[in-house]
């Protein structure tokens, strides 16, 4: 849908605008009144579009919400609160049109959706031997990344780090830092170097290990 | 209440309604385009957002930016560039062949990997015979002697530089440039990409 949008936007707006003029047209010409129809319009407008820009980060978050929970990444859906990873890099392979096939060759990608709404979760990563990897938190409000764990952020060691989301009052185990979610929910996508096809095993291993887990009261 | 309705369906209120989503919905792509446009800064051929992603950014920043690199990373966390003309500024095609010419000590600085990846235009990897998809720092490139580096962008392999072949899409392509961990002249804007120059 689109890939359809893309390609054909400009003679499908063309098309929409002209049975548009065609219809005000007709109303001028047969004596109806057009000030119903422009006043509902110029509403609809100046709400329309200052409120789509600021619901677009969202809506297209979403988009990568439902595509997570619905449909996965080739195993079908992933439940909320797991991370799943894909097994293999991006390649020409990868169905045209899945989340996988516009990524680089050189990752490997680990992908989930966070809900707090039900307590804190407990990241935890292996250790990564000073392989790059990161893991991006974005809040679906603005999509924006508010948080990373990896390589820049916090090393390359094993660690296990507390996800609260807002209002959360409790106290944070030993060994543990926190990492405060703006919103109740967050989409988690991880990123895995892989050196090359003798170190994908290796890199797959190390990706499966990058874990959400609830926390243990 | 059949009033209400029969007035609804005659006044055009219904279909100013429609035009007024329509209008809408046309004016925030244009918008969300043109700030797109306006924070992209376009050095030798290569375009790059440093503001994607980041928890600052404003309303219409954000939307831009949504709509122009979905969930993109931090600039510092990873650089993209992405290139669909040469240096001449014609779009990049398959049937002309290109070089990129890093001087010697000028491939980029990072502290995690770089490649580089054509598409076709949109996005996504095209199948070609050396299953070769990407070069990088991990390719074994070869140096001209004064040990500068070129990478040969065409669609057939050119004789004696296969080692250095990224090889493209018969027809139109773009070309996605990652820097994961980019070093601090990436960071501080001295580094720069060259330019995609046409084979001679």
């Amino acid at each position: 849908m689109n890939r359809l949008i893309l390609k054909y936007g400009r003679p499908l707006t063309a098309v929409i605008l002209a049975i548009f003029a065609w219809v005000i047209y007709r109303r001028i010409a047969s004596g109806d009144g057009i000030f119903p129809l422009v006043i509902a319009a110029v509403i609809i407008w100046a709400l329309g579009a200052p409120a789509l820009i600021y619901l677009w980060p969202r809506l297209t978050v979403n988009g990568y919400k439902r595509a997570i929970l619905k449909h996965g990444f080739g195993e079908g859906p992933i439940p909320v609160n797991t991370l799943y990873a894909v097994p293999g890099t991006s390649s020409p392979s990868n169905p045209r049109g899945s989340l996988m096939a516009t990524g680089a060759d050189d990752l490997l990608y680990v992908g989930g959706w966070l809900d707090l709404s039900k307590g804190p979760q407990v990241l935890h990563v292996p250790d990564m031997a000073g392989r790059y990897f990161s893991v991006q938190f974005t809040d679906p409000s603005r999509s924006s990344n508010f948080a990373y764990v990896g390589k820049r952020a916090t090393g390359t060691k094993a660690g296990d780090y507390l996800l609260s989301g807002p209002g959360w009052k409790g106290t944070v185990p030993d060994g543990m830092a926190e990492i405060s979610s703006p919103n109740q929910s967050a989409l988690v996508i991880g990123r895995v170097f892989v050196e090359g096809d003798s170190d994908l095993p290796t890199a797959y291993a190390l990706a499966k290990q990058i874990q959400l887990a609830p926390l243990k009261q | 209440m059949a009033n209400a309705l029969a007035w609804l369906s005659q006044s055009g209120v219904v279909q100013g309604l429609l035009l007024g989503a329509v209008l809408a919905f046309l004016t925030a792509i244009l918008v969300m385009n043109a700030v797109g446009r306006a924070v992209t800064s376009t050095v030798n051929g290569w375009s790059a957002i440093r503001k994607c992603g980041q928890p600052g950014n404003g309303v219409l920043v954000r939307a831009a930016c949504a709509k122009a690199l979905p969930l993109v990373n931090v600039f510092e966390e990873a650089a993209y560039w992405t290139a669909t003309a040469d240096s001449s500024r014609e779009a990049l095609s398959g049937g002309r062949r290109y070089l990129l010419h890093f001087p010697a000590g000028q491939l980029p600085p990072h502290d995690a990997f770089w490649s580089l990846t054509p598409t076709d235009t949109a996005g996504y990897m095209v199948d070609n015979p050396a299953h070769r998809y990407s070069i990088g720092d991990r390719s074994p490139l070869a140096q001209n002697a004064d040990g500068s580096v070129d990478i040969y962008l065409q669609h057939e392999p050119p004789s004696g530089h296969e080692q250095n072949w990224l090889p493209v899409p018969s027809g139109k392509f773009k070309l996605m440039f990652r820097v994961y961990l980019p070093g601090e002249a990436i960071l501080d804007g001295t580094y720069q990409l060259p330019g995609i120059v046409r084979a001679q």
